[in-house]
């Protein structure tokens, strides 16, 4: 009972606001800018975290900035080159009003001045799903793999409320710039519980969700919620499965990932992004550098904008059913 | 928001904002063009009157530049109870042919009652629709004014709320319904739903998911015009939040600076989401920040159709004959939440107890409904007769009723049509499927 009480206690965005409300207290200077996703949480016991209320309008956006994504990055940028630790939070389909400021700005300032600049800079994108009826623009997952191809960024996808909290932390304190990507389909189901204590996750390492013998396969946020439902029934055909959530794309955990394909000799790669130049492309290809004569296999949503009717979406999406049956022909395929 | 005035009576509530309580309660009024009794607020004094044919006209302090707003504000930006009867854009209005006075009635009863239709489905379920909605309810004027304006071969670039620009520009309510039920027969074939319905074979360069796209579309269109020589027009549709967008400035000043024949026309429904626009425009009114370069701006009661046109065919005029843009600002409000229906029901107008805002200050702006006023303009001055009113009520009413059918009766789109239509001649591959073909059996 106890137990259950503690996991349904904080919900996903509490603990994330946690963490900023944390950074924020012991840091003056840092600042955490927005468009309309106003920083606002309540714990069921009636404790609030009011971000825009604690730390005023030159730190935060108060009730929501205009619909600039273009200022709310920019602005971010700025504090953060200038010394200021810095948040800027998009919605998912203006995320790439952003990218000409992170691309020529944030990810390569340190480098240009020869070391001299320090950006600590977050871009939080609250991420898009693949659900049904929205249609092309606000349809988009995969964008970690634009961002992890250029210079100078790292990249977290957390998959659950823990590792968004830690990430979060992480992230902040990063002397360089982080792209966190917020999945909208992995804050629902059940969570693991979150300490009130900050605390950080490294970049770089991995998390074997489950440990198996026969298959690896890699998902992080969103895929990890279709991984995990097809997990049962890939063990009910007889296949020991080793499920690895790498959380951080860039810098990549390269040295599990190719530890766990050592012992199963085979990779499923599942990639919600688009296929072409995915991110789970290059998974494939720096563990493939590393274990040779492995095999491999990526499922990814084809290169097409995600349509409106839930028809087409579903057959679209690397569900479930599509990650069994190719965990079950990727193992037939070698064993045949 | 008292709990006393939402037990109150919708009724009663909405007789208090009528006639015996609008000016009393409501501190100032957003006059029309025509109406003359608006003090000129415009930044740059000359660029109104003669110089444009046109005056740029306003009788508020402007719904901007105010960090203090709340909820309920929006009660002092209603315009008066009734449309002027007389003046420049009333005699604009009145000089057409009964048959168009009508049309302009239609469209924005089309689109009224398809929207309501729409969001009584939502709201009853049994069709199992899915996906946002953005109800442009309360706005027709604008879209009505606007296209009334335009020819057929003029091209527009809507928004996500851009329905009633679509029926403005004839769309076709069957398959607008169908494509709301993502069947095959809709629109866009179930790919694109409510945010992206469109039909390119009447200049409607597309509704649009992204806040702040019709700029570019609009311009390159007239652009294109220009290229060909031919004397369309282009207009950009657009909100206050949109405004923000550093592809607003962008576009009017090169639309400035290229002589484009497109025409800028904003929908200040006083909110983005939920936030109002007097937080996120440091200006009186939007318009107020293109005013630098020179160009007409005017700022319109967006609930007078009057007004609209009149403002409208001034811009079309000018751009036609090669003189290059026009801003037009229309104050309105929205009914309905920023998206989807929450605090709305089957059968009744508004959203009601929606947080960012009052019950008071919507029942308001539906006290000013630019149907009703334009109805009652028609009728007072005897352009048309109620039972040429009543006849166009029941046929749009059957004509939405059809509608409704046809999407019910349409068949759902093939799941492997997914791949299709992302280029023009090649499907993309299967790569959701191990084997690309599907899952093996």
């Amino acid at each position: 009972m106890a137990e259950q009480a503690l996991r349904i206690r904080k919900s996903y965005g509490y603990a994330q606001l946690e963490a900023v409300a944390w950074e924020m207290r012991n840091d003056p200077d840092m600042v955490y800018y927005y468009e309309y996703q106003v920083p606002i949480s309540a714990l069921p016991t009636g404790e609030i975290l009011d971000l825009a209320n604690e730390f005023g309008p030159d730190r935060t956006s108060g009730s929501g900035w205009p619909i600039d994504e273009q200022w709310i990055v920019g602005a971010a940028i700025g504090a953060a080159t200038a010394g200021s630790k810095a948040i800027a939070r998009l919605p998912s389909m203006a995320q790439i009003y952003a990218v000409e400021y992170v691309f020529n700005q944030a990810g390569k300032i340190r480098a240009m001045t020869g070391g001299q600049a320090n950006m600590p800079f977050v871009l939080w994108i609250d991420g898009s799903s693949r659900g049904r009826g929205s249609a092309g623009q606000h349809t988009d997952v995969g964008a970690e793999a634009i961002y992890a191809n250029l210079p100078g960024l790292k990249v977290v996808c957390p998959s659950n409320s823990y590792d968004a909290k830690g990430l979060l932390h992480t992230a902040i304190r990063d002397p360089d710039p982080v792209v966190y990507m917020d999945y909208p389909e992995v804050r629902s189901g059940q969570q693991p519980d979150v300490p009130d204590d900050p605390y950080e996750i490294t970049l770089g390492q991995a998390a074997i969700r489950q440990e198996g013998t026969d298959l690896t396969i890699v998902a992080w946020a969103p895929a990890t919620v279709d991984v995990r439902r097809a997990l049962p029934e890939i063990a009910n055909a007889g296949i020991s499965a080793e499920f690895i959530d790498p959380r951080s794309l860039k810098p990549l955990d390269v040295e599990t990932l190719a530890r766990s394909v050592e012992k199963t000799g085979r990779l499923l790669v599942v990639d919600h992004g688009h296929y072409t130049n995915g991110f789970g492309s290059h998974v494939i290809a720096e563990v493939a550098q590393a274990v040779p004569g492995a095999r491999y296999a990526k499922i990814a949503f084809p290169d097409v904008p995600g349509p409106g009717s839930g028809t087409m979406m579903e057959w679209l999406r690397p569900d479930a059913p599509k990650i069994v049956d190719a965990a079950k022909q990727l193992v037939r395929a070698q064993s045949a | 928001m008292s709990e006393e005035t939402t037990m109150m009576d919708r009724r009663t509530l909405l007789k208090m904002m009528g006639a015996a309580g609008a000016s009393a309660t409501v501190l100032s009024a957003c006059g029309s063009p025509s109406s003359g009794t608006g003090q000129q607020l415009s930044s740059t004094t000359g660029l109104t009157g003669a110089e444009f044919g046109q005056s740029v006209d306003l009788a508020t302090s402007g719904p901007g530049g105010n960090k203090n707003w709340q909820p309920g504000d929006a009660l002092k930006f209603l315009p008066a109870e009734r449309i002027p009867t007389s003046g420049p854009a009333a005699d604009r209005l009145a000089s057409l042919p009964g048959e168009r006075l009508l049309g302009f009635y239609r469209t924005m009863q089309a689109s009224r009652v398809w929207e309501s239709t729409m969001k009584d489905l939502f709201l009853a379920g049994d069709d199992g629709l899915y996906g946002a909605f953005h109800a442009y309810i309360g706005e027709e004027a604008i879209a009505a004014g606007v296209m009334g304006a335009l020819r057929d071969d003029d091209y527009i670039a809507s928004t996500h709320r851009g329905h009633g620009h679509l029926i403005a520009k004839g769309g076709d309510l069957n398959r607008m319904s169908a494509e709301i039920f993502f069947k095959a027969n809709g629109y866009n074939k179930g790919y694109g739903g409510s945010m992206h319905i469109t039909d390119m074979s009447k200049g409607i360069l597309g509704m649009n998911g992204i806040v702040g796209a019709s700029y570019y579309m609009a311009a390159g269109a007239g652009l294109r015009a220009k290229v060909r020589g031919t004397d369309q027009v282009a207009v950009a549709f657009f909100g206050d939040g949109a405004s923000a967008s550093p592809y607003y400035f962008s576009a009017v000043r090169s639309a400035v600076n290229e002589n484009i024949p497109v025409i800028f026309v904003l929908e200040n429904n006083l909110q983005y989401m939920g936030v109002p626009v007097a937080r996120h425009s440091p200006t009186k009114f939007v318009a107020d920040y293109t005013k630098g370069l020179q160009i007409p701006h005017h700022i319109v009661d967006g609930n007078d159709v009057t007004a609209v046109f009149d403002a409208a065919s001034a811009a079309v005029d000018r751009a036609r004959a090669g003189q290059g843009p026009t801003v037009i600002e229309g104050i309105t409000y929205r009914w309905y939440d920023h998206a989807g229906f929450s605090g709305a029901r089957i059968g009744e107008d508004g959203a009601m107890r929606i947080p960012y805002r009052t019950d008071e200050e919507v029942l308001g702006w539906i006290s000013r409904d630019p149907i009703t006023r334009y109805r009652t303009w028609l009728l007072d001055k005897g352009l048309v007769t109620e039972a040429d009113i009543d006849a166009v009520v029941a046929r749009v009413r059957d004509e939405v009723d059809a509608s409704v059918e046809f999407a019910r009766n349409g068949s759902e789109p093939d799941a492997e049509a997914g791949v299709s239509h992302t280029f023009a001649e090649s499907d993309a591959v299967r790569t959701q499927f191990y084997n690309r073909k599907g899952i093996a059996t």
